[in-house]
C-alpha cells in the first residue's frame, strides 16, 4: 500500500442551531492513501458534505464549527492552519469538485479565463504559459477542440463538458487530493460514466487519492477501491469495495444495498 | 458567438432601442459640438430684437433679452451631460461599491451601517434634499453634483447589495474559494462583475435622473449658476408665455422631453440586450 497523504482523525463538525449545537459529524477518521480512490457513501444528510466542506476548510463561518486532533495533508495539520496559509493550499494541494457543474462557472467570463487561473495563481505563470497548460490539459481530458473551448462562454457548454473544465481546474495544479462531491449526480448516465472515467485517470496519472463522495452504490462497485459507510454522521463501515458488497458487517451498510438492488431491479 | 456581438445584433433588432439610440446620438452629437467649441458658443450674445420670431437668423427665435434661443438651448445639451455624466458615474459607483461590501458582509456591522444610512437618506424627501443641500452650499457650482450624488447611490446599492447576497452562495463562489482566491478577489472580481446588468442600467436611469433634477434644480434657481441650462430657460418663460411667446418654453421643454425619451428607450433596450442570462444557447 502507498504512502498516506490525507490522514483525518476525530473529525467533528456541529452546526449552531439557534442557542444549541448539533452534531453532523462525529468524531469521523480516516486514511487515504496516493492514488487511492476513496467512496464516502451516506444518504442526504449524513454529513458527507460537511466532512469534505470541513477538510477544505470552507464551512461557513459564524455557523459551523470544526474540532479535529488533526486534518494532515501531507506535512501539514490542515486543522491548525490559518486562513491565508491555507488558500495556499486550496486548489494547489487540495481541491474539489462540485456537484452541479451548472453554476460552478462564473457565467460572465469565458472558459478559458476561468480555467487559467489556478496556473496563474498557484504556478506563477504567465497568461500566454496558463493557456497553453489549460489546453494541454483539456486535450488529456479528451476535448477535442480545446482552443475553442477556451473561448465559450460556460452557458455555451454542457453539463459533462462543463463538469470536466471544473475538473481540469481542480487537477491543474495535480493536487496530493481532490474531493469530488457527488460529481455526476446532476448528469445523465452516459455522460456520468465518462467524467468519472476522467476523473479516476486523471487521478492516477497525477498520483491523485480522491475521495469520492456519492450515494450511488453504482458509482461505488465501479470506481471506488475502498468505501467509507457513514451515518448519523459516524462512519459505520470502512471496507474494501469486494468485502462492501460481498459481505457487508453493518446492518446500515447492508440495508443501503439492498435498497440498491432493489432499485436496480 | 462574441458576447459584444450578439448584443449589438440584437439591440439592432429592436426598433425602440434603434430611435432610442439615434436619438442619444443626435444629442451626443450637439454636446460634442458645443466642447469643440463650435456649436452654442452664442448662448450669452444679446444682440437680437426683443422676442423675435422664428426665422432664418435666429432658428427658434430669440428671448427677452434678444438672446438666440436654439444657441441656448444647443449651449444646455452640454450642460446637462455634463451634470448627467458625472452625477452618473459617480452615484453607480459608490452604490456598487457600498452595495456591494453590505451584501457580502451581510448581518454584520458594514452591513448595517450601510443600511442605515440608506435608509436615513431615502427617508428624506428626495427633492427637498437635494434643494437643501445646494441651497446651504449656494455658489458653489458643485453643489448640486454632491447633493445627487450622495442620493442616487442608494437604489443601485440596494440592487447590488440584493444580488451580491443571491451571488455570494452560489458554487462558482464556492468554486473561487476551492482554488485558493482571496475574498477581496472573488470579491472584485467574480461577483461585482456579475452585478453589471445592474450597474448599467441604474447607471443609465441615474442619468436620466440627474439631468431631470438639474432642470428642476435650475428652474428654482438653485441650480446651474454660471451657464445656461434647461431649467434656466424655462424660467424665463414663465415670464413669456403669459404674454405670448412660447419660443423658449417650447425649445426648453422640448429638447428636455426628447432627450428624456431617447435615454429611457435605450435603457429598456439594452437592459434585454445585455443581460448575459438571456443570451441565446
Amino acid at each position: 500500500m502507498s504512502a498516506t497523504v490525507l490522514s483525518v482523525r476525530k473529525l467533528s463538525v456541529f452546526l449552531r442551531d439557534g442557542r444549541a449545537e448539533q452534531t453532523v459529524v462525529d468524531g469521523v477518521s480516516f486514511d487515504l492513501a496516493a492514488g487511492e480512490v476513496l467512496a464516502l457513501v451516506g444518504e442526504s444528510g449524513c454529513g458527507k458534505s460537511k466532512t469534505a466542506e470541513a477538510i477544505m476548510g470552507l464551512l461557513p463561518s459564524g455557523l459551523a464549527r470544526l474540532e479535529a486532533d488533526e486534518i494532515r495533508l501531507g506535512d501539514v495539520n490542515l486543522a491548525r492552519l490559518g486562513a491565508e496559509a491555507m488558500r495556499r493550499v486550496r486548489g494547489r494541494d487540495l481541491s474539489m469538485v462540485f456537484q452541479e457543474p451548472m453554476t460552478a462557472l462564473d457565467p460572465v467570463f469565458r472558459v478559458g479565463n476561468q480555467l487559467t487561473t489556478p496556473f496563474r495563481r498557484h504556478r506563477g505563470q504567465s497568461r500566454r504559459d496558463a493557456s497553453n497548460s489549460a489546453e494541454a490539459m483539456l486535450r488529456r481530458l479528451g476535448m477535442p477542440d480545446p482552443d475553442r473551448v477556451m473561448r465559450r462562454y460556460p452557458h455555451e457548454l454542457s453539463g459533462g463538458m462543463r463538469q470536466r473544465v471544473l475538473l481540469a481546474m481542480a487537477m491543474a495544479c495535480r493536487p496530493q487530493v481532490l474531493i469530488a462531491d457527488e460529481p455526476t449526480t446532476a448528469l445523465d448516465v452516459t455522460t456520468q460514466a465518462q467524467v468519472l472515467e476522467d476523473l479516476v485517470r486523471l487521478g492516477q496519472e497525477a498520483g491523485t487519492a480522491v475521495l469520492l463522495i456519492t450515494h450511488d452504490l453504482g458509482v461505488v462497485a465501479h470506481y471506488a477501491d475502498r468505501a467509507l459507510v457513514m451515518q448519523r454522521g459516524r462512519i459505520v463501515e470502512e471496507a474494501g469495495v469486494g468485502d462492501l458488497f460481498r459481505a457487508p458487517t453493518h446492518d446500515y451498510s447492508r440495508a443501503l444495498i439492498a435498497a440498491a438492488r432493489g432499485l436496480s431491479g | 458567438m462574441n458576447g459584444r456581438v450578439e448584443t449589438w445584433s440584437r439591440l439592432k433588432g429592436d426598433p425602440a432601442g434603434v430611435a432610442g439610440l439615434l436619438i442619444v446620438g443626435v444629442f451626443l452629437l450637439l454636446a460634442a459640438g458645443v466642447w469643440a467649441g463650435v456649436l452654442g458658443q452664442g448662448w450669452a450674445d444679446a444682440s437680437g430684437g426683443r422676442w423675435e420670431s422664428p426665422g432664418a437668423e435666429h432658428w427658434f427665435g430669440t428671448n427677452v433679452l434678444g438672446q438666440d434661443i436654439f444657441e441656448r438651448s444647443v449651449y444646455s445639451v452640454r450642460t446637462a451631460f455634463e451634470i448627467g455624466l458625472v452625477v452618473a458615474v459617480l452615484s453607480t459607483l459608490l452604490g456598487a461599491a457600498l452595495g456591494a461590501l453590505s451584501g457580502w458582509y451581510a448581518r454584520t456591522w458594514v452591513d448595517g451601517t450601510v443600511m442605515w444610512l440608506k435608509g436615513v437618506l431615502d427617508a428624506i424627501p428626495f427633492y427637498l434634499f437635494v434643494a437643501a443641500v445646494a441651497y446651504a452650499l449656494q455658489g458653489r457650482p458643485w453643489a448640486m453634483h454632491l447633493a445627487m450624488v450622495a442620493t442616487f447611490w442608494t437604489t443601485t446599492g440596494r440592487l447590488v447589495r440584493a444580488e451580491v447576497l443571491k451571488l455570494r452562495g452560489q458554487d462558482f463562489v464556492r468554486a473561487a474559494r476551492t482554488i485558493g482566491l482571496s475574498d477581496a478577489r472573488i470579491l472584485l472580481r467574480h461577483v461585482l462583475p456579475n452585478t453589471s446588468h445592474i450597474l448599467l442600467v441604474q447607471g443609465t436611469l441615474a442619468l436620466v435622473a440627474a439631468i431631470k433634477t438639474e432642470v428642476i434644480l435650475s428652474f428654482l434657481g438653485l441650480g446651474v449658476q454660471d451657464g445656461v441650462s434647461w431649467g434656466l430657460m424655462l424660467a424665463e418663460s414663465t415670464q413669456e408665455v403669459p404674454a405670448g411667446h412660447f419660443a423658449n418654453f417650447a425649445a426648453a421643454s422640448g429638447m428636455l422631453f426628447a432627450l428624456l425619451m431617447g435615454f429611457n428607450l435605450l435603457a429598456d433596450a439594452l437592459q434585454d440586450a445585455m443581460d448575459p442570462r438571456q443570451a441565446s444557447l
